[in-house]
């Protein structure tokens, strides 16, 4: 470890700031607790987006035609729609649901045994647009004229609030962010004060003997930065691995899509938390200790 | 080298020294005698630039310490040895790296002075005791590694507040010749202290001079040994 210390700082002696005190593992907690929740923040953040990126992608391209009224169930009136639809430019495909699709899209709500064919429900056409899909509004008008009470809906109703909710995700997670990274860097702080303060008479001494506040500042600092770097590691690796130990959202369907990145985007993520603790700590540590020791004549 | 002239002092608003007009020459060895509480601690810190005078003139090694950068300060310090009353030695330190602690903050190269320390250590008797840390030793021992400590960079200037004061007189007498040796190396030397008896048995070896510190002011004495 002394060598790999020599080659990077150039540390050429035993630390100048003792390893013991109460202090020593305050930087290591905080930078593992603010890590864990940095990971979660991150993991949650990146979740939602994807989950949001993947509704709007369920919705881009593809649009649906409702027949309404007793028509629903005639097969002329559902072939006539289709022939307008098929007829229309920016339409590539045209599909009606089957009745176990209807079935299924409706058995939240009425269950399994659920007389259908008795019920008023409408008959819903998938549309599968090309490119930038048709006129709406001249389509709608053209509906309206043919088949009386057949709703063409492309969705954009449920994408402007989706596109709303991922960007509030969004801000919401970078916020979070931000909160975590503010908090570490107070925590690192505190916790700098706190070792000069428990060093105090070791950064007397060493400025008698001629030492200067680079040389103390250096030894404390990476001290600090080592204990938040393990910490940092820790602490994402903790948070990484409990939110890999839970249970497949996605085979549950409460959520759609993997909680984490891949095996190389997790450690890629897991790496970079460990560094943002490291640098933050890093920087504050500089910051503060510089400060601390301006009050040492 | 040194140079106080008027200088005042105030701790907490309490005045400690005043009027302290002192001028100690290269190659000089001075007892700085007074009763407890007379401020020959202060006076030291005033040396090694702990406190700065509130008043009054003060130069070091040509410079103006109050008028010194934080850097100057320290690079005023290097030249300066200093064998504190309570040794100020780094506890998880041992005693070779103790010693060693003002070339390393100096950054010299430890291969450099590695030998030098160890020819250090055995000078001051403590041959057996380089890997020992602080808490393994007796007082002199202790006394003994913050002598070498102050005097391993070769400074300009050594000031010993009380060395003699947590050791028996058999030992007190080997640091005080130890004292006379450096000074006789050319090294201006301040030895505060209350023992009359180490200023006796310094009679005759050193031409000393004595500065009395009372009512926080310094009469300073020439020949008096």
């Amino acid at each position: 470890m002394r060598r790999i210390l020599r080659l990077i700082f150039g540390v050429t002696g035993p630390p100048i700031v003792p390893t013991t005190g109460w202090s020593a593992p305050l930087t290591l907690l905080s930078a593992l607790c603010m890590s864990f929740l940095a990971v979660l923040t991150i993991v949650a953040g990146l979740a939602a987006t994807r989950l949001a990126a993947e509704w709007r992608a369920d919705l881009t391209g593809v649009a649906t035609v409702r027949i309404a009224g007793i028509e629903a169930s005639d097969p002329a009136t559902v072939e006539k729609v289709q022939e307008i639809l098929r007829t229309t430019p920016g339409i590539a495909a045209v599909r009606p649901l089957t009745d176990e699709e209807q079935h299924a899209l409706l058995e939240p709500w009425f269950g399994t045994e659920a007389p259908l064919a008795d019920l008023p429900v409408p008959r819903l056409v998938d549309v599968r647009l090309d490119g930038a899909g048709p006129d709406a509004a001249a389509l709608q008008r053209r509906l309206d004229l043919e088949v009386p009470g057949t709703v063409y809906d492309d969705h954009g109703a449920w994408r402007g609030p989706l596109a709303d909710a991922a960007a509030g995700l969004r801000r919401l997670a970078l916020g979070a962010m931000l909160a975590v990274l503010l908090a570490a860097a107070a925590m690192v702080a505190l916790a700098a004060r706190a070792t000069l303060a428990g060093n105090l008479e070791v950064i007397r001494t060493v400025r008698l003997v001629g030492g200067e506040d680079r040389f103390i500042a250096g030894a404390f600092i990476r001290r600090i930065t080592s204990r938040a770097f393990a910490g940092g590691a820790i602490g994402a690796a903790l948070g990484l691995l409990m939110i890999g130990g839970l249970p497949d959202l996605a085979a549950t369907g409460i959520l759609d899509v993997p909680l984490l990145p891949g095996r190389f985007g997790t450690a890629i993520m897991g790496g970079l938390v460990a560094l943002g603790a490291t640098v933050v700590a890093l920087l504050t540590a500089q910051v503060s200790i510089r400060l601390a020791l301006r009050t040492i004549l | 080298m040194v140079e106080l002239e008027e200088a005042c002092f105030s701790y907490d608003g309490r005045p400690v020294l005043r009027d302290l007009s002192v001028t100690l020459e290269p190659g000089s060895f001075h007892f700085l005698t007074g009763p407890s509480g007379a401020g020959k601690t202060t006076f030291l810190k005033l040396l090694y630039l702990e406190h700065l005078p509130d008043s009054g003139s003060f130069t070091l090694f040509g410079d103006n310490p109050v008028e010194a950068t934080r850097r100057e300060i320290t690079l005023l310090r290097r030249r300066i040895g200093v064998v504190f009353q309570d040794f100020r030695l780094l506890e998880h330190m041992t005693v070779a790296e103790n010693i060693a602690l003002p070339l390393r903050v100096a950054g010299r190269d430890p291969q450099g002075y590695a030998n030098d320390v160890a020819e250090l250590v055995r000078w001051v008797g403590l041959g057996q005791h380089m890997d020992a840390l602080p808490r393994q030793l007796s007082a002199g021992e202790k006394q003994r590694t913050a002598i070498a400590r102050a005097v391993i960079n070769s400074p300009d200037l050594i000031l010993a507040d009380e060395p003699t004061g947590n050791v028996d007189p058999d030992m007190g007498g080997r640091i005080l010749r130890l004292l006379i040796e450096l000074n006789g190396l050319g090294k201006t030397v301040v030895v505060a202290t209350h023992d009359l008896s180490l200023i006796r048995a310094a009679r005759g070896t050193v031409g000393a001079r004595i500065l009395r510190l009372a009512g926080g002011t310094i009469t300073q004495g020439a020949g008096e040994l």
